[in-house]
């Protein structure tokens, strides 16, 4: 059962805030055109009355006026459709970094790639590669999807090379794109901390529905490069050290007992 | 539709702080399998809103549909389905099932408060 209400983060402000900007300017633009559709229709119906009688102006100046107002709403309706885009697409990255910093399990480290993987990322086959402690080859330590069948380089224990895409990945850290012949990779995501390439992610299918990767799969897959090695690099130092404190342990109970 | 609680059930960490920052000011609980999302439901009958996603342990999204039909359902109590595998016979055999909608993962939060909104509609007289 869960007990437990999970956190809720904050959005980044200034965006919010730019939101609300953008909704009460497009609440004053709404109001002046209101506004002028009303002096417009009492000045035709009324000649003389209203605010052009304390202002006279003509109609064309009124049409002109009401037609440039139009365009603003439009105008600031686009931007405010475009900031919520993008306020979206910030929420999913700022939430994807919160959860690989959450744990300091290595596991629950792997588990949370998989978890973006497939539920920001839409990946409907991929694996998860590390290289070994002091060795450049690479455990294999995560799949998800048909791998024995459709990609047998990724079902093993240990990826021995022979993707293009996926040995450049690891050679250089640069992110790489498929399709490429010989690859059965779409994306080689190189995990990187500071200059050391700790492994890479492997997308090998998409979900049916997502027919490729856009330009917000780009900035996931470039916030993976950089935080899912990070978060595992934490991981695996916390693991390493609580080992030993509690090997430590171990000797100073049995020291105590002699 | 304004919901007024919403009830997000999945196994899965990250969607659930998705939800939590896609739909910011609006009462959220969570259930991380049909079980718990049953539990929720009794503990909170002003649940107006469940978001269920369809792959779960112990007691899966279209499982805890079963369950609600056969106890009769909640009046008022609107399900849109969550799909991470896109397929179709999914999404159909959720509305089939008593769901009002669907989405498909990965989403935008646009895309949620959308097929929200077009609940409201489909509810208006």
């Amino acid at each position: 059962m869960m007990n437990r209400e999970p956190h809720r983060p904050e959005a980044p402000p200034g965006h919010e805030a730019l939101v609300e900007q953008l909704r009460d300017a497009l609440g004053r633009a709404s109001e002046l055109v209101a506004h002028l559709s009303t002096t417009l229709a009492v000045a035709a119906r009324e000649p003389g009355a209203g605010p052009a009688a304390a202002a006279p102006r003509s109609e064309d100046d009124t049409t002109r006026a009401l037609s440039a107002a139009r365009l603003d709403v439009q105008e600031l309706s686009t931007r405010l459709v475009d900031t919520e885009h993008q306020l979206d697409r910030l929420m999913s990255l700022y939430v994807a970094t919160y959860q690989l910093h959450s744990f300091l399990d290595p596991k629950q480290v792997h588990d949370a790639i998989a978890d973006i993987a497939i539920n920001l990322l839409g990946a409907e086959r991929f694996a998860l590669l590390l290289r070994r402690e002091g060795g450049l080859e690479c455990e294999i330590v995560h799949t998800q999807g048909r791998i024995a069948t459709e990609a047998p380089r990724f079902a093993g224990a240990v990826y021995e090379g022979g993707d293009p895409l996926v040995d450049g990945a690891l050679a250089d850290g640069v992110l790489r794109l498929g399709p490429r012949e010989g690859s059965s990779a779409l994306a080689a995501v190189p995990l990187k901390i500071q200059d050391e390439i700790v492994g890479a992610l492997v997308v090998l299918k998409l979900l049916d529905h997502k027919p490729a990767l856009g330009s917000e799969d780009r900035d996931l897959l470039d916030l993976l490069s950089a935080h899912a090695a990070s978060a595992l690099f934490a991981a695996r130092l916390f693991a390493a050290k609580d080992r030993k404190l509690r090997t430590l342990e171990s000797l100073v109970r049995l020291a105590r007992r002699e | 539709m304004q919901p007024s609680k919403v009830l997000a059930v999945d196994d899965s960490d990250l969607m659930h702080r998705m939800y939590d920052v896609m739909l910011r000011g609006v009462p959220l609980l969570h259930a991380r399998d049909g079980n718990e999302a049953l539990e929720r439901l009794a503990q909170h009958p002003d649940i107006d809103l469940v978001l269920l996603d369809i792959n779960m342990p112990n007691m899966n999204g279209f499982e805890l549909l079963t369950e609600l039909g056969a106890r009769g359902a909640v009046p008022g109590l609107a399900v849109i389905v969550v799909t991470t595998a896109g397929r179709e016979e999914d999404a159909s055999r959720g509305l089939a099932a008593g769901a009002a909608a669907y989405l498909t993962k990965p989403f935008r939060g646009e895309e949620v408060r959308a097929a929200i909104a077009r609940l409201g509609e489909s509810h208006a007289p």
